[in-house]
C-alpha cells in the first residue's frame, strides 16, 4: 500500500523544538551538569549562583540546576505514564464501547462517568490517603483521573465517525468488526485522541506538581519541581531564585505542551481566515459610493467583479466577473447556475453581506430604497445599512432548519425585526406578526408566535422565514434557493406561496430568485440569467431562454435534466445529455471561453476569444458564445 | 417469471425515541408492513419525502439495520437465518452506493486502498491479477486509472461518486442499493452518473434498488416505481405508468408538484406538512393531506389493491382524477 | 420542563447513592485489613493494639452492612462521625468551614466572570485583531501557570516586596470586614484568574463558532442593530457552552482550591482536608470527598437545568 506523503506542518516547528530542547536537556541532565542532586551541602545553604552551580544551591545546600533537571525527568516521566496508560485505556475503553454498543457501551460510560463526578485533586487525596504518597500511587492516581476523558472523547469521535458512509461501506462489504475498528475507525480518531493527549500531559504535569507542593506526591528527597517549590516557598524572602527556578522550569514546560496542543488542533482542524475584522455586521468604507439606477429597475449590478483575498502571498482570485445584472421593478428575476457558478455570492453583494474576505474589485452595485433613492450596500457605512436591509431590501435563504436562532421563540424573532424599522408598542407588533404568519398560511398563528423554531418542520420554518422578510414590505426581496431543502411536495407549496404573495404585494416586490432548478424557474420567474464559473452566458425573458437556448450551455442544462425529458428511459437505451467534465475552479479558468473543456461545439476560436455577451443580442437576449443564437443548431449538428 | 432475487415480505421496522432519563418511552414506526420482490436484472426505484422511511429499507434490506419484523430473502436464503460468516460470504453479492460523495470515502485511503479493501475482504483478484482488475474498475466507471493513488480530497463530487460506485461494483454484486445516489450531485453531474448507472446495468444485468426523492430521476432509471408515504407503501407499478398515470393521490400530488418547464393542468395541490413519523395518522398515513380523504379513510389501513397490469394502489377510492389527465 | 427536572434530579439523586457507595467502598475494597491499611501505609509499622483501637472507633468491628448502611443514614443526616485526631464531629467543622471556601470560589468566579466574557466576546468577534492577538498569547502564558505557582508568586511580590496586602490568614467578616476584604484579595484573585483564562477561551471558541450560523446572517440581513446581533444572535446562544465549562471550573475548583487555601493559609475545607490527608483522618477525609462530591452533582443539575432555560432544545 502507498501511503500519502505529509509535510511536516510548518506552525508545528517551534512548538516541537522546544519540547524536544525540555525534554532532551531534562534527559541528558548528566551531561549538563556533574552536580549530584541528592548531595548535601549544609554549609552552602541557599548560596547563590556560581560557575559550580549556576542556579546556586537549595535550603540544604544541593545544587539547584542539577535538581530542576532531574526533578523534570520525574515530572515528566510521571506525567507521560500517566497520560500513555489513560490513553490507552481510556481510548480502547470508548472505542469498544461506541462500535459495539450494547452492555459494553453501558458499562464503559457509565465507568467513566463516576469518575468524571469527582472533583480531580479530591479524588487523587483520597488514593493518596490510602496508599501514601510516591511515585507509583501518583502514576496510578493521574491515569484513573483523566481515563475517562480519553474514553468520552473516543467515544463521542467513534460514534461520529462510524456514522459515517464509509465504515457503513465497509461493513456493507463484509469487513471483520475488528478490521473496522482499527483499520478505518481509529486513524480518524487519533487526531483527537492526540489533541487529547498532550491536553492531558500539560494537567498531569499541573496535578504532579500541586499534589507533590503539598508534599503528597513525589517523595523526599527524590527531586520534584512542586517540592523545591515548596522547599523555596519558606525562604523566599531570602532567596527569590530558589523561587523562580521551579516556578520558570514548570511553567515553560507546561506552556511548551499547551502551545504544542494549540497548533495540533489548529492543523488538524483548520478554522480559516482570521483577519481581525468584524465578523458579524460587515461594514462599508466611510463614504458610500455614488449610487445610481436606471428608470424601471429596482437594483443593479453593473460590471461588478468579487475578488477572494489569499493573504498578501497570493493574488487575489476573481470568483465573480463583470457581471452585469439588472432587476426590472415588480419582476421576478431568476439566477441560475451550478455549485460554485457565483450566484449566491452574487446576491449577497446586493446585501451587502459578502465575507470580509470577498470584495468587489471594480463596478457598480445599487438598489432601490422605497423612497426612490439608489444606495450601494456594500460601500455604505454600517449604521446606514442597517436601515435598509431588512426593510428596503429582505433575504431569505437556503436552509430554514438553521437560518432561524434556535433559542428563541419565532415571535421574538419576527417582533425584533419589525422593532429595528418602525416604532411601535410590542402589542402593535404582536399584532402585525401574527398577521403575517397568517398571510403566509400558518395554521393556528397566534400559536406559532410564541413557538421555538424546532418545534416547526421546514416548511413551517421556510414559511416563518417569508413572513418575516416582508414584514416591512420590503421593495426587493432576494430568495437564494429557498425551495432546495424542502421536499416536492413542500417546495411546490412554498413556491405558490412566493408567486401568490407577489401577485398581491400592493406596493410591488421585486424579485431575486436563485435557483439550480430549471423547472422552478420556469414555475416562478418573468426573467432567466444563467451564471457558468462567475460569469453570466446567457440571460432573456423566462419562456425564450428555456424553450429555445442561446447558448451550449443553457441548451445542454435542459438535456441533462430528467424531469425535462419525460419521454426518455434508461431500459429504452436512452441516456441523458450529459456536459462531460466538471466546471473550473476559479483559480483554473480557461483563457477564452471558459466552457469551451465542456461544449461539445468548441473549435479553436473560443479558445482564442473571450466572447462578450451581448455578442448575438438581439432586443432583449444575450449569450456568451461565438456561435449564438445557433449554438443549438451548431449543437444538434454535433450531437447527431 | 423466475425466483426473484430479493423478496422481501412484511418489513417492520421502529426506532426508539431517542431521549435520556427515566421515562423513555416508546418507539417511532419506520417502516410498517413492507411487501417487496425484485428480478434479476431489475431496476426498481423507491421514491418518497422525508419521513418515507425509504433510506431506512434500503439499509435493512442489507440487513446494515435490524429489522423489528418481516424476513428478507437475497436468492431464496432468508438473511435473518445466516451465521454472521454466512452473512459476509453474502455481502460480497449485494452492495451499497451512498448519497454523500464527502462521507462516503475514507478521507484517509487511496482510491487504490479503498477498492482494495472490497477486493481484499472477498479474496478476490489476488496477487498480480490486482492491478489490471483495479485499472479495470477505474475504467468501468469512467474514471482515468492514474488516480488510484490519489486521496479522496483531490477529486470533485461527481469523480468520488464514481469512486463510491467502482467499490460497489469491485466485487461484481449481483444486487446494489442505490441510496439518493445522485442527490447531491450539481444538474450537468447527475445525468452523468446516472448513465454510468444505466450503462453498467445494461451490461452486467445487475439488480438495483434505485432510492431516492426526486420522482423524475427514478422514473428515468427504473423498471418498476414503488410510492412511499410514512413508512407505508402508496403505490407500485412500472415506472412510466406510475409516472404518467398515477392511480394514488400521492402520487398524483408527487407528480404534479415536480417542476417542469410547461405547467401542468390539473394540479393537486397538498396542504399542510408530512405528519411525524412518531404520530402518524390512523387509516390511511395520507388522509390529513389528501384532497379526496372520506370519513372511511381514517377507520383502517388500506391495503395494497390491484389497479392494472402489475400496478397495485393502496386508495379505497377509485374515483381519483389523475394528473395526467 | 417539570419533567426534564425531574429526569434530571432523579439521576443526580442516583449518582449521589453511587458516588456515596464507591466512597464508603474504597477502604474495602483493597486487600488487607483496612485499620492496618491506614496506620502502615506511610511504611511505618503500627502495633496490634493500636490497630484494634482504630478498627473500634471506625466501627469496622461491625458486620459490613450495618457500617454501610449506618454510613447512608448518618451522611443522610450530616452526621460524619468524629475525626480521628481531635475528636469533634466531622459535621460540624465542615459546616464551619465549607462557607469560607464557597466564598473564596464565588468571589474567584464573579471576578473570572466580569472579565473573562466580555474580553472573549471582544475577541471572539474580532478573531486575528490586535486585541484578540495580546489577549489570546497573554492567556497561553496565563494558562500554562499552575494556581499554586501564580499563588506563591503574589505573595512574593504583593506581601514581601510590594507590602501591599497580608501573605495570608482569615479574619471573619463580622470582626473586622475591611481586613477580611483584604486577605479575601489574594487569594480570589488567584482563584479569579485561573477562571478567567477558561472563560475567556471558552466564550471566544463559543462566540467564533456561534457568528458562524446561519441566524446569524439572518439578523443582519433583517437590519438588526449590529449590538443586538451579537447580544441576542451571537452572546446569548455562546452562553449555554458558557454555563457548561463554568460548572465544570466550579466543580473541579471546589477540589483544587485545596492548594490555594494552603499557600493564603485560608482556613476553608480544603485546608482541613490537606491536614486530614496528612494525619491519616480518614472519617474526615471520607466526610469531606462526600460533601463537595454532592456539591458537584448539584452544581452539575443546576447547569443542566441553567442550560435547558437557556436553550429550549435541550427540553424535549
Amino acid at each position: 500500500m502507498r501511503f500519502p506523503r505529509v509535510s511536516f506542518p510548518r506552525r508545528m516547528i517551534l512548538p516541537s523544538l522546544l519540547l524536544v530542547l525540555l525534554i532532551g536537556s531534562m534527559f541528558a541532565a548528566p551531561l549538563l551538569t556533574s552536580a549530584d542532586p541528592l548531595q548535601i551541602a549544609i554549609s552552602k545553604r541557599l548560596a547563590g549562583p556560581s560557575w559550580a552551580h549556576p542556579f546556586g544551591q537549595d535550603e540544604f545546600g544541593r545544587d539547584r540546576l542539577a535538581r530542576v533537571l532531574y526533578g523534570g525527568q520525574v515530572s515528566l516521566s510521571v506525567a507521560f505514564l500517566a497520560s500513555f496508560i489513560a490513553t490507552a485505556i481510556g481510548t480502547f475503553i470508548g472505542l469498544v464501547g461506541a462500535y459495539f454498543r450494547g452492555p459494553f457501551e453501558f458499562v464503559a460510560m457509565r465507568v467513566s462517568d463516576v469518575v468524571l463526578f469527582f472533583p480531580p485533586i479530591l479524588l487523587a487525596l483520597l488514593v493518596v490517603t490510602i496508599f501514601g504518597p510516591g511515585v507509583y500511587t501518583m502514576i496510578a492516581v493521574l491515569a484513573l483521573l483523566y481515563f475517562p476523558s480519553f474514553s468520552r472523547i473516543a467515544y463521542s469521535e467513534t460514534l461520529r465517525v462510524s456514522s459515517l458512509d464509509f465504515v457503513e461501506a465497509s461493513r456493507a462489504l463484509g469487513t471483520k468488526p475488528r478490521r473496522i475498528v482499527f483499520s478505518t475507525v481509529l486513524p480518524n480518531i487519533l487526531g483527537a485522541i492526540s489533541v487529547q493527549f498532550s491536553l492531558t500531559a500539560a494537567a498531569t504535569i499541573t496535578v504532579e506538581s500541586g499534589l507533590s507542593f503539598l508534599g503528597l506526591g513525589v517523595v523526599p528527597p527524590a527531586p520534584s519541581w512542586g517540592q523545591m517549590i515548596r522547599g523555596a516557598r519558606a525562604m523566599m524572602e531570602q532567596d527569590p531564585l530558589g523561587l523562580f527556578v521551579p516556578c520558570a522550569a514548570l511553567c515553560v514546560t507546561i506552556y511548551s505542551i499547551n502551545l504544542f496542543c494549540d497548533r495540533l488542533r489548529d492543523v488538524l482542524d483548520p478554522k480559516g481566515l482570521e483577519d481581525g475584522k468584524d465578523s458579524v455586521s460587515p461594514t462599508g468604507k466611510n463614504g458610500a459610493a455614488p449610487a445610481e439606477l436606471a428608470d424601471g429597475n429596482a437594483a443593479e449590478l453593473r460590471g461588478l467583479t468579487l475578488s477572494l483575498s489569499r493573504g498578501k502571498k497570493a493574488e487575489p482570485v476573481d470568483l465573480v466577473r463583470d457581471i452585469t445584472l439588472t432587476l426590472p421593478r415588480n419582476q421576478c428575476t431568476a439566477l441560475v447556475g451550478e455549485s460554485g457558478s457565483g450566484k449566491s455570492l452574487t446576491s449577497l453583494a446586493l446585501m451587502g453581506l459578502l465575507p470580509s474576505a470577498i470584495r468587489p474589485s471594480s463596478g457598480h452595485i445599487a438598489i432601490e430604497r422605497k423612497s426612490g433613492a439608489p444606495v450601494d450596500l456594500v460601500s455604505l457605512a454600517a449604521k446606514e445599512a442597517e436601515k435598509v436591509r431588512g426593510n428596503d431590501i429582505a433575504m431569505i435563504f437556503q436552509e430554514p432548519m438553521t437560518s432561524l436562532n434556535p433559542v428563541l421563540k419565532v415571535g421574538a424573532q419576527m417582533v425584533e425585526t419589525l422593532q429595528a424599522h418602525r416604532k411601535t408598542t410590542s402589542d402593535e407588533a404582536r399584532k402585525t406578526c401574527v398577521a403575517a404568519l397568517d398571510r403566509v398560511g400558518i395554521p393556528e398563528a397566534e400559536r406559532r408566535f410564541e413557538s421555538y423554531p424546532h418545534e416547526l418542520s421546514g416548511g413551517m420554518r421556510q414559511r416563518v422565514m417569508i413572513a418575516m422578510a416582508l414584514l416591512c414590505e420590503p421593495k426587493v426581496l432576494i430568495a437564494d434557493e429557498p425551495t432546495t431543502a424542502l421536499d416536492v411536495t413542500i417546495q411546490a407549496e412554498i413556491i405558490d406561496l412566493l408567486r401568490d404573495l407577489r401577485a398581491n404585494q400592493e406596493a410591488g416586490l421585486s424579485m431575486l430568485f436563485i435557483s439550480h432548478n430549471l423547472g422552478i424557474v420556469a414555475d416562478i420567474a418573468d426573467r432567466v440569467v444563467v451564471m457558468y464559473s462567475g460569469e453570466i452566458v446567457e440571460e432573456g425573458p423566462a419562456g425564450d431562454v428555456l424553450s429555445d437556448p442561446h447558448h451550449p450551455y443553457t441548451k445542454a442544462l435542459l438535456e441533462s435534466m430528467p424531469s425535462l425529458h419525460d419521454e426518455k428511459h434508461s431500459a429504452r437505451g436512452d441516456r441523458l445529455g450529459a456536459i462531460a467534465g466538471t466546471p473550473p475552479l476559479p483559480q483554473a479558468r480557461l483563457s477564452g471561453c471558459a466552457f469551451r473543456d465542456r461544449c461539445p461545439i468548441a473549435r479553436d476560436a473560443c479558445a482564442e476569444t473571450h466572447p462578450d455577451l451581448y455578442l448575438a443580442a438581439d432586443a432583449t437576449r444575450a449569450a456568451r458564445c461565438l456561435f449564438a443564437p445557433d449554438a443549438a443548431n451548431a449543437l444538434k449538428e454535433a450531437v447527431s | 417469471m423466475s425466483r426473484p432475487l430479493l423478496e422481501v415480505v412484511g418489513l417492520t421496522k421502529s426506532y426508539p425515541i431517542s431521549g435520556k432519563g427515566f421515562f423513555r418511552t416508546g418507539r417511532i414506526p419506520v417502516l410498517r408492513g413492507i411487501d417487496l420482490t425484485i428480478a434479476p436484472g431489475e431496476v426498481l426505484g423507491l421514491v418518497g419525502e422525508s419521513g418515507s422511511g425509504k433510506s431506512t429499507l434500503g439499509k435493512t434490506v442489507l440487513k446494515l439495520a435490524e429489522l423489528d419484523a418481516g424476513t428478507v430473502r437475497f436468492d431464496g436464503r432468508d438473511l435473518a437465518s445466516l451465521s454472521k460468516e454466512q452473512l459476509r460470504a453474502v455481502r460480497k453479492d449485494m452492495q451499497i452506493i451512498f448519497q454523500d460523495p464527502y462521507a462516503s470515502l475514507d478521507p484517509r485511503k487511496t482510491i487504490r486502498a479503498v477498492l482494495s479493501e472490497a477486493l481484499d475482504t472477498h479474496k478476490l483478484h489476488m496477487g498480480e491479477r490486482r492491478e489490471p482488475r483495479l485499472k479495470e474498475l477505474m475504467e468501468m466507471v469512467g474514471l482515468s486509472p492514474e488516480f488510484l493513488g490519489r486521496l479522496p480530497h483531490e477529486f470533485s463530487g461527481g469523480q468520488r461518486q464514481r469512486v463510491g460506485i467502482a467499490r460497489a461494483i469491485a466485487v461484481e454484486p449481483r444486487f446494489i442499493v442505490a441510496d439518493e445516489a445522485v442527490s447531491a450531485l450539481d444538474v450537468s453531474i447527475q445525468a452523468q452518473v446516472l448513465n454510468l448507472l444505466a450503462d453498467l446495468r445494461q451490461k452486467t444485468g445487475i439488480s438495483l434498488l434505485f432510492i431516492s426523492h426526486d420522482l423524475s430521476v427514478v422514473r428515468f432509471i427504473s423498471d418498476r416505481v414503488m410510492v412511499l408515504y410514512l413508512g407505508r407503501v402508496m403505490e407500485i407499478g412500472p415506472a412510466d405508468d406510475i409516472h404518467f398515470n398515477p392511480a394514488h393521490p400521492y402520487t398524483a400530488a408527487l407528480v404534479s408538484a415536480e417542476p417542469g418547464l410547461t405547467p401542468k393542468p390539473g394540479r393537486v395541490r397538498l396542504s399542510g406538512e408530512i405528519p411525524s413519523p412518531a404520530n402518524p395518522p390512523s387509516g390511511c398515513v395520507f388522509r390529513t393531506r389528501c384532497p379526496y380523504a372520506m370519513d372511511a379513510c381514517a377507520a383502517e389501513v388500506p391495503k395494497l389493491r390491484r389497479v392494472g397490469e402489475a400496478r397495485f394502489s393502496a386508495c379505497i377510492r377509485d374515483d381519483i382524477p389523475n394528473g395526467a389527465e | 420542563m417539570l419533567r426534564f427536572a425531574l429526569n434530571k434530579g432523579l439521576a443526580a439523586l442516583l449518582m449521589l447513592w453511587v458516588v456515596g457507595t464507591i466512597i464508603f467502598s474504597v477502604l474495602f475494597i483493597i486487600p488487607g485489613d483496612p485499620a492496618e491499611l491506614l496506620l502502615t501505609s506511610d511504611g511505618a509499622s503500627a502495633s496490634q493494639e493500636s490497630i484494634e483501637n482504630l478498627r473500634k472507633e471506625m466501627g469496622l468491628d461491625k458486620p459490613l452492612i450495618t457500617q454501610y448502611l449506618e454510613f447512608l443514614a448518618g451522611a443522610a443526616h450530616f452526621d460524619f462521625g468524629q475525626s480521628l485526631i481531635d475528636h469533634v464531629p466531622v459535621g460540624e467543622t465542615i459546616a464551619l468551614r465549607l462557607p469560607r471556601t464557597i466564598e473564596l470560589i464565588l468571589a474567584g468566579l464573579f471576578l473570572g466572570l466580569v472579565t473573562g466574557i466580555p474580553s472573549g466576546t471582544w475577541a471572539g468577534l474580532r478573531p486575528g485583531g490586535s486585541f484578540d492577538r495580546t489577549i489570546s498569547a497573554a492567556n497561553a502564558v496565563l494558562i500554562s501557570v499552575p494556581g499554586f505557582v501564580i499563588g506563591t508568586l503574589f505573595i512574593y511580590l504583593f506581601a514581601q516586596v510590594l507590602h501591599w496586602l497580608p501573605a495570608g490568614g482569615y479574619v471573619s467578616f463580622t470582626s473586622d470586614p475591611l481586613l477580611h476584604l483584604k486577605l479575601l484579595a489574594l487569594p480570589a484573585i488567584t482563584v479569579g484568574l485561573h477562571l478567567f483564562s477558561i472563560i475567556f477561551r471558552m466564550t471566544r471558541a463559543s462566540v467564533l463558532e456561534m457568528r458562524t450560523h446561519d441566524w446569524v446572517r439572518t439578523a443582519v440581513a433583517k437590519g438588526l442593530r449590529r449590538k443586538l446581533v451579537v447580544r441576542r444572535h451571537v452572546v446569548r446562544n455562546a452562553l449555554g457552552p458558557i454555563v457548561t465549562v463554568v460548572g465544570l471550573q466550579m466543580g473541579i475548583l471546589l477540589g483544587s482550591t485545596v492548594l490555594i487555601e494552603f499557600i493564603y493559609n485560608w482556613p476553608g475545607l480544603s485546608g482541613y482536608l490537606v491536614t486530614a490527608v496528612q494525619q491519616r483522618d480518614y472519617p474526615s477525609v471520607r466526610a469531606i470527598i462526600l460533601v463537595v462530591s454532592a456539591l458537584f452533582i448539584l452544581i452539575n443539575f443546576m447547569v443542566e437545568m441553567i442550560y435547558s432555560l437557556l436553550d429550549p432544545r435541550i427540553r424535549l
